[in-house]
């Protein structure tokens, strides 16, 4: 291994961190306990979940249903036709920087705090 | 072209859809990870013959692997498509000034990849959110990276490939 290729991962290993860091500060902590969950098939919104309310929905994906869980304003796919399961085996997911991907399926499960509802008014 | 540059460009390129094809039974402990496997073989044609046989082994392994498996213009088809596409772009920007050694061409190759890849996934599902995990690629493949530069030094030595 010469200087070059040193040079690059030193280069990758900073752009890593560097991206790490930047999404460590995107994450929206604010509204911990007020989040609803978007399920989206082919970029269009199918369903909207209260992540404060325990559940189980079934939503249409390409290649047949897909199970989704809500448990304790957390929310998971528990059962969906593909070739790796990858989405299933991602488990729980409670952060709004971490989306459920499932690609055989054309679904995406993304987090974002409910900013309807105001928790408290400070006045 | 030759009958044994043809033959030898036929092996490489049915190698890498072979390795293309098995590599998911691999088990990885990181979700959406692999090996790249099937990047030796196009490194290989590069170090070998040049860029010209370089990309033809990379885009007709995508083609003929998808092919194969009946995912052909499927959304793993544009994923595979974008990451050879920005790899082997950067490679063949970098290769010819000769500063990287094997090493270095096998882990640029391997994190464009993974770039070029999560990049098409953004534009897919318009979502900047999928970005959170290159971080954990850009690692994992540039570990790969090495791991398979490691054989293609090796291969390279045994076939009396000049490759420094």
């Amino acid at each position: 291994m010469n200087k070059y290729d040193k040079g690059y991962m030193f280069i990758v290993i900073i752009m890593a961190i560097s991206v790490y860091v930047a999404f460590f500060f995107f994450i929206d902590n604010t509204n911990q306990n007020n989040k609803q969950a978007i399920v989206e098939y082919k970029g269009k919104e199918v369903l909207r979940i209260d992540l404060t309310i325990d559940g189980q929905y079934v939503v249409s994906g390409t290649l047949g249903d897909v199970v989704i869980e809500v448990q304790d304003q957390q929310i998971r796919v528990t059962k969906e036709t593909s070739n790796y399961h990858l989405c299933s085996y991602q488990g729980f997911v409670s952060n709004n920087a971490i989306p459920i991907i499932c690609l055989p399926n054309d679904i995406v499960i993304t987090i974002v705090s409910n900013e309807s509802n105001v928790d408290t008014v400070i006045s | 072209m030759k009958i044994r540059k043809l033959t030898t460009l036929t092996m490489l390129l049915s190698i890498s859809i072979i390795l293309n094809i098995i590599e998911p039974v691999i088990p990885i402990p990181a979700m959406g990870v692999k090996l790249g496997l099937a990047n030796i073989l196009s490194i290989l044609a590069l170090y070998m013959y040049g860029s010209k046989e370089f990309i033809m082994i990379n885009f007709l392994r995508v083609f003929m692997s998808h092919l194969l498996r009946g995912s052909l213009f499927s959304v793993g088809f544009f994923l595979s498509s974008s990451g050879v596409l920005l790899s082997t772009l950067v490679l063949l920007l970098v290769f010819p000034y000769k500063k990287f050694s094997v090493f270095g061409i096998s882990m640029v190759s391997a994190t464009m990849h993974s770039i070029g890849q999560l990049g098409m996934v953004c534009f897919i599902y318009q979502s900047i959110y999928i970005m959170n995990y290159l971080p954990i690629m850009l690692i994992l493949s540039m570990i790969s990276g090495i791991m398979l530069g490691v054989i293609i030094k090796r291969v390279l030595r045994i076939l009396r490939v000049d490759y420094e």
